[in-house]
């Protein structure tokens, strides 16, 4: 068997591109989290270093950002986290880029700085940004507020007032290193004015647009190139080194590359930490009669996609119930710390920690069966969400009931938990796809699905086969370019089995028409196999794939959707991510320490299309969880990160997973994605079977001193 | 300076500063399945066997290891059982940590050709895989070990 180069080394993520003559990229970045800039100085570094600083883009948009423009490309006047870019060199070798940056001299005045978001609020905390253009669709609403997503359903919290009983409680969520093996690396060249990025990105149309904004350059001159990620999880999502490296780039006339160092990871882009206060009132029969969520969401220094994060994991917290009176009121807040953006499980993590570990507590509160009470209250299909719309293929209790069975609940809850979530996928969203012959008797697939890990060419050959009624082996996937795939929304949320399988279909659909317009056929009438196209009823017309070169099917998927930011109501999300979790748990009780027995998923996966990948998936997303849950928090002290290396910070090893069981329930019409559906229940599961143990836990991740304490 | 090794059976001349690592030498003379994450020998993606025995090249100095005998994945044959384990099962999503499990996983079934699941366990914990593939790549090491007593 031909060896996989994933085996045997030769395949090529973002940091092994190579151009001869490209020069390699440092950063110089802040040591401080809040301060003035009140020089900076090049003149120490040798002449043959190119050096980027503020007075070198000057002539650039000044601010970029995928949903608020807020981030220079480097330090203006002022450095708002620990690692803002303040300069940048690219030089001959890593090594003299290292050593130039030590030859910078840089002046700072510290100034007061805001690590907590709830504080960053508060009129005595410092104004992090001043005269920002916020988007209409978002609502500045608050001091270093950039977006606050509100939502009411029926009473809102009037609502509160036919309960009979009424619990309020706080959590609060740590922020995570996305950590992929391979860091963040881009490749930027400009010829004749068009800039060329070879990149790791999740999101080549984003970046096309946004860095075209901020060249000020037509999308038409941007090419982006998407190279394979040695994982992403969220982190290689929107611009990282895009601009700065295409801003060396554009200074030193050359290629340049820039690869980040494992400490640069965790100061570039993190998982939100995140503060919940949840009521939840029911009946004494169990019956939920109304629910508030107050979030806030640490973004850091920059937006990033926290807008869109908070909003998600808003509705998430609300939980896949049904209640007649909601409100939402959920604030992404600007800090001192590190930007943060998406993280595999987005924002869902946070939210069903809080709201799951409220169910818990309201089954403890009414002395009802945890699982009884879920059953009860869980959305059906039918029902309305508290956004409005009603939901379709609903398959919570299957789930749940699933993962239930699994740790044998039945027989009794000691130190067993569980946990049932619902998490939206990008909505609105557009998928575009092409299936195009080429000379060789190939099918061309030609999809911006970004690679990270998840091998999505596997899934998307076995869906254009099956539409196309060929074997896989004659799909071949074209490279992932800007300038030859058609457009897609963005690789991340989950989306692109979903989305990809629908657009396939209409590709295939549209590729035998055409072929038929070639024959002057009906389409019923054409016959595709591996051997080569016919006609039924005419042998005498059949021809080989190879002579149809150049015919090419196109094939567009749309989901309508989206929120009222003020209401909360509209489409959350055009199909739902729905799955359930049980976990039992020993805790040391010297010691804090859990210990995982038994771990269970049950997550709904459609129509399976890559076994091994959706297997892959989630186990993955399965082991993602159990570190969120028991070992992953970025600590910060002063805004600095005091845990940025993989000693400190602790990853799950093939130690730290204990035996665990899952199910993929299939059925249904469509194929969804299976990226992050465990990683958001199976946390709140082991902190409900934590609790169970009688450690009642409230934040995460559940470090032995918080079980303890 | 030059430094004279074995890699994958055959005489390799690196070149490296005195005070670079074997990992970064290694990449310059473009074994590319070597791979830098952690850069303090906790995550194994920079595995490479020396005399068969795994190694994070990124704690090795470059002249330590003159004459040493290194192997990498970019030396496997085709029909290696260790490899074609991996792949029959999909032991990797991303691949960038592949090569240094399937070292890791060949040492350990050279020294210990039955190995229970809980050794397999130890023997990886110096590998980290972020896209959680251990179930798979534990399968994919007992594929292995049932192949080559066959």
């Amino acid at each position: 068997m031909t060896l996989d180069p994933r085996i045997t080394g030769a395949i090529e993520y973002g940091q092994d591109q190579h151009i001869d003559g490209m020069l390699h990229a440092r950063i110089l970045r802040s040591p401080h989290a809040h301060a003035i800039v009140l020089s900076v100085n090049t003149a120490g570094v040798p002449s043959d270093v190119v050096t980027l600083t503020r007075d070198d883009v000057v002539d650039l948009e000044p601010l970029y950002g995928p949903m608020v423009k807020d981030q220079p490309v480097v330090a203006g006047d002022r450095v708002l986290h620990v690692g803002d870019a303040v300069a940048a060199v690219a030089a001959r070798t890593p090594r003299e880029a290292e050593e130039a940056l030590e030859l910078i001299e840089v002046e700072y005045e510290e100034l007061p700085g805001v690590f907590d978001p709830v504080e960053a609020t508060s009129d005595s905390a410092p104004l992090l940004h001043e005269g920002l253009e916020i988007p209409a669709e978002y609502r500045p609403d608050g001091r270093n507020v950039c977006h606050r997503f509100r939502l009411k359903s029926g009473l809102g919290n009037d609502g509160f007032a036919g309960a009979e009983v009424v619990i309020e409680e706080s959590f609060a969520i740590a922020g995570a290193a996305h950590n992929p093996m391979e860091p963040h690396a881009t490749l930027a060249y400009w010829e004749e004015g068009r800039l060329h990025l070879i990149t790791g990105t999740q999101t080549p149309f984003n970046t096309r647009r946004d860095m075209a904004a901020l060249f000020r350059i037509p999308e038409e001159m941007i090419r982006v190139v998407v190279a394979p990620m040695g994982g992403s999880f969220g982190a290689k999502t929107f611009m990282r080194l895009e601009p700065i490296t295409a801003a060396l780039a554009r200074k030193a006339q050359r290629p340049v590359r820039a690869v980040l160092t494992r400490a640069e990871e965790f100061i570039t882009v993190n998982r939100h930490p995140a503060q919940f206060r949840i009521r939840l009132g029911a009946n004494r029969d169990g019956t939920f009669v109304a629910k508030s969520v107050d979030a806030w969401w640490d973004t850091g220094a920059y937006a990033d996609c926290g807008p869109s994060v908070c909003t998600k994991g808003g509705y998430a917290a609300i939980g896949p119930y049904r209640i007649p009176n909601v409100t939402v009121d959920s604030r992404c807040v600007y800090t001192n710390l590190p930007p943060a953006g998406a993280f595999r499980g987005y924002a869902a993590t946070q939210g069903v920690w809080a709201s799951e570990r409220m169910t818990d507590l309201m089954a403890d509160r009414l002395g009802i069966d945890p699982l009884e009470l879920r059953l009860k209250n869980l959305l059906q299909d039918g029902d309305r969400f508290a956004t409005g719309e009603v939901m379709h293929d609903v398959r919570f209790a299957e789930c749940l009931r699933n993962a239930a069975d699994a740790v044998e609940w039945g027989e009794g809850r000691k130190n067993k938990g569980l946990a049932v979530m619902l998490k939206g996928m990008q909505t609105p969203s557009r998928t575009g796809v092409a299936l195009e012959i080429d000379a060789g008797g190939h099918v061309v697939l030609r999809s911006a699905t970004t690679d990270m890990g998840q091998r999505p060419e596997i899934a998307q050959r076995n869906l254009a086969a099956h539409a196309l009624g060929l074997s896989p082996d004659l799909i071949v996937v074209g490279p992932n370019d800007t300038d030859l795939v058609p457009f897609d929304t963005r690789t991340t949320s989950s989306r692109s089995t979903f989305m990809m399988s629908n657009a396939i279909r209409a590709a295939a659909h549209d590729l035998r028409q055409k072929i038929a317009e070639r024959f002057e056929v009906a389409p019923e009438d054409l016959v595709l196999s591996d051997e080569g196209v016919g006609v039924a009823g005419s042998p005498d017309l059949s021809r080989p794939l190879a002579e149809l070169a150049g015919v090419r099917g196109d094939g567009t998927f749309v989901t309508p959707g989206g929120l009222d930011p003020d209401t909360g109501q509209g489409i959350a999300s055009s199909h739902w991510h729905q799955a359930a979790a049980s976990a039992e748990v020993n805790v040391d009780a010297e010691t804090g320490v859990t210990t995982i027995t038994r771990l269970h998923t049950a997550v709904y996966a459609g129509n399976v299309v890559d076994r091994a990948g959706a297997e892959l998936q989630n186990e993955g997303s399965t082991i993602f969880g159990i570190g969120s849950a028991l070992y992953e928090g970025i600590v910060f002290e002063a805004g600095q990160v005091t845990n940025g290396n993989l000693s400190d910070y602790e990853i799950p090893s093939t130690l730290d997973v204990p035996d665990f069981t899952y199910e993929l329930l299939e059925g249904g019409e469509h194929s969804h994605g299976l990226g992050e559906m465990a990683v958001p229940v199976v946390p709140a599961a082991i902190g409900n079977a934590v609790a169970a143990a009688g450690h009642p836990v409230r934040n995460l991740p559940m470090s032995a001193e918080s079980v303890l304490g | 300076m030059k430094i004279q090794v074995r890699v994958n059976q055959r005489p390799v001349e690196l070149q490296a500063r005195t005070d670079e690592t074997l990992l970064t030498a290694l990449r310059r003379a473009d074994f590319r399945s070597v791979r830098l994450t952690c850069g303090i020998g906790v995550c194994g993606a920079c595995t490479v066997l020396i005399d068969g025995e795994p190694i994070s090249s990124c704690l090795v100095l470059a002249p330590a290891a003159s004459g040493a005998d290194i192997t990498t994945t970019e030396g496997f044959d085709e029909d290696d059982p260790v490899a074609t384990a991996f792949q029959e099962v999909s032991a990797f999503q991303c691949g960038y940590c592949t090569p240094g499990f399937v070292l890791t996983a060949r040492a350990l079934l050279t020294e210990n050709p039955q190995p229970s699941d809980d050794e397999i366990r130890h023997a990886l914990a110096g590998n980290l895989c972020r896209c959680g593939s251990y179930v798979k790549i534990a399968e994919a090491v007992r594929l292995a070990a049932e192949s080559m007593r066959s």
